[in-house]
């Protein structure tokens, strides 16, 4: 399992956020997390990525290693990348640097080395700067790779956002919401590259999306989240008939008798 | 040209040799009194401190105006040595740097919990209480200030006036601003950024936030410490607590505010131009403080990014307007 968590927890004062989840991910894998609004899919990410704290008594593990309590930067450093439902893009930072600061886990170097300014430096900086051209490229930014990350339109934001965490080659990428905000079109066109990223470094990915076309074209299997408890889990055309996935989403399924009851209030 | 420059790229000391050979015959060329070398001294001093509140301010984004504190920290290790143990500026500039090192990490070590505002407040404290301290302590000499402090002496050659220390000086700020070049352009620099942007995202790319706030703190202070104990040095050689006021503070701001905040020149474009201005203005002296102010306030309203960041913007923009119209053709 490259991503396990057993009885994870967490309460915001009285509300259960995320209510004993046990969650099992095989390398290799796309994982959707669908749920209606404030069911803790991204509760759920800022746990395992270590940007909140579990509650007492639950257990994390990524690729072998106990994350329960470590701090964010430490279990990004063990191949766990991940892209934020609202994106926290570096705005003020050239879109080539954004990716670049990416990288970061990656560069050899050792700090004195930097600080002296030896030639390996500026070889290896050379290095990393081709690597994530080819990369922009990839993504289809190359062209503005000097500008501005804040000059950048919606859709572009998003493709910077993924360039970024792939920049570190993770071994697993969680996308919060990758398509929010994007046309059709535009949509399918991330999902593409998404698709071939995935084939190209060979990673394991989780994705939360309310556009629920996306979840069921791409994923293998699909979790479901309602008030921070799993309800279902399964492959996309098991969940979709689901009895709780539809009441969690819909509403309730009422006999005729409920009904009329319902209505004569 | 393309050649110059790429050599340039993959061996920046180069560049920085250049500068230290063009630099070292300005004076014979250009200078025609003790004073402007003098001034050069001053404005070499201020570079230094510039390019490493660049370092903090301007890059990692943690608002210190505690600085002038570390620059006194600075001056004060070296005039003591020279007061106590009789130390020249080869003993006095490294343990300056190394104890206004030490006194960085007490700087940074607020930034963990506070912000923006907050983090000013707490770092203005910081700074005015050494200043207080040495203005109170017997052993600084209170408030008589320390004076004659020795000039270094090379091959039985002393450097004990404005024009001979201008050769002092230079190098030592060649030396800090690469330093600071290097450690800007590396991924050091850009973890800074990322910090200053946003540590959310930062911590999730796997930059350990806390390390790289301190580290800030310790090498912008580091700078502080070696511009402070050349200052000490500078003839007469004479410091005084009143040299390390809130008002320097500002001027030092000024300088990295103008020059451009987070752009690699911003701290010594602005050190250059603010040093010179505030010398040229002595005569208006009771406005200096109210047109600094100004300065400052106007720039970011208007040029947020000061002058480097200004230039920046205007070749950025010729270069991606020139690669639309050729992919237009």
């Amino acid at each position: 399992m490259l991503l396990k968590t057993k009885n994870l927890m967490k309460a915001f004062g009285g509300l259960k956020a995320i209510n004993k989840v046990d969650f099992e991910l095989p390398a290799g894998e796309i994982r959707g997390i669908i749920g209606p609004n404030g069911s803790g899919k991204s509760t759920f990410f800022n746990l395992v990525s270590g940007v909140y704290d579990p509650d007492p008594g639950s257990y994390i593990e990524f690729d072998g290693h106990d994350i329960t309590n470590e701090p964010p930067h430490k279990i990004g450093a063990l191949g766990l990348s991940r892209t934020f439902q609202l994106l926290r893009l570096y705005q003020d930072m050239s879109v080539i640097n954004n990716v670049m600061s990416g990288y970061h886990t990656r560069v050899k170097y050792k700090f004195f080395d930097a600080v002296i300014g030896r030639k390996k430096i500026w070889d290896q900086e050379k290095e990393i700067k081709d690597e994530m051209m080819e990369l922009l490229s990839f993504v289809g930014l190359a062209d503005y790779a000097e500008l501005n990350a804040s000059e950048l339109s919606g859709g572009q934001r998003r493709l910077l956002v993924l360039a970024r965490a792939i920049a570190m080659k993770p071994k697993l990428l969680m996308l919060d919401e990758p398509a929010a905000g994007l046309s059709p079109v535009n949509v399918d066109n991330l999902m593409k590259i998404i698709m071939q990223l995935k084939d190209k470094y060979g990673l394991t990915l989780i994705i939360i999306e309310h556009i629920l076309k996306v979840v069921m074209d791409t994923c293998n299997t699909v979790t479901v989240l309602d008030h921070g408890q799993k309800i279902a889990e399964g492959t996309p055309s098991q969940v979709k008939d689901d009895n709780a996935v539809i009441e969690a989403y819909l509403g309730k399924k009422m006999n005729d008798e409920e009904m009329r009851k319902a209505l004569a209030v | 040209m393309e050649k110059v420059k790429k050599i340039i790229s993959q061996y920046p000391f180069l560049g920085f040799i250049i500068a230290y050979l063009i630099l070292l015959t300005v004076p014979s060329i250009f200078f025609t009194d003790l004073y402007q070398s003098h001034l050069s001294s001053l404005i070499f001093i201020n570079i230094i401190v510039a390019a490493g509140l660049n370092i903090v301010k301007g890059y990692c984004g943690q608002v210190t105006v505690g600085h002038v504190g570390l620059y006194a920290v600075g001056s004060y290790t070296a005039g003591c040595m020279f007061m106590y143990l009789g130390s020249d500026l080869w003993m006095t500039l490294p343990a300056a740097i190394i104890v206004t090192g030490l006194f960085g990490i007490a700087f940074g070590i607020p930034s963990f919990r506070l912000e923006g505002p907050y983090l000013a407040l707490a770092t203005l404290g910081g700074g005015e209480a050494i200043r207080l301290f040495i203005e109170n302590g017997e052993f600084f000499n209170s408030t008589y200030g320390i004076s004659s402090i020795s000039q270094p002496v090379i091959f039985g050659v002393p450097f004990d006036t404005p024009d001979k220390y201008y050769y002092i000086s230079l190098p030592v700020m060649i030396i800090a601003v690469y330093f600071s070049y290097s450690i800007l352009k590396s991924s050091i620099g850009r973890a800074f950024m990322s910090v200053r942007e946003d540590p959310i995202s930062a911590a999730a790319s796997g930059i350990d936030i806390k390390k790289y706030k301190i580290l800030a703190f310790i090498l912008s202070a580091m700078f502080a410490g070696a511009a402070g104990a050349v200052y000490a040095h500078l003839p007469p050689g004479y410091i005084h607590p009143n040299n390390y006021t809130v008002i320097e503070m500002v001027t030092f701001l000024a300088m990295v505010v103008f020059g451009g905040l987070g752009h690699i020149w911003g701290g010594i474009i602005g050190a250059i131009i603010i040093t010179i201005v505030y010398d040229l203005t002595r005569p208006l002296y009771e406005y200096q403080l109210f047109i600094f102010g100004l300065t400052i306030v106007l720039t970011i309203l208007f040029m947020p990014k000061g002058i480097g960041g200004f230039i920046d913007k205007i070749f950025i923009d010729k270069r991606f307007k020139k690669k639309k119209v050729e992919e237009g053709k």
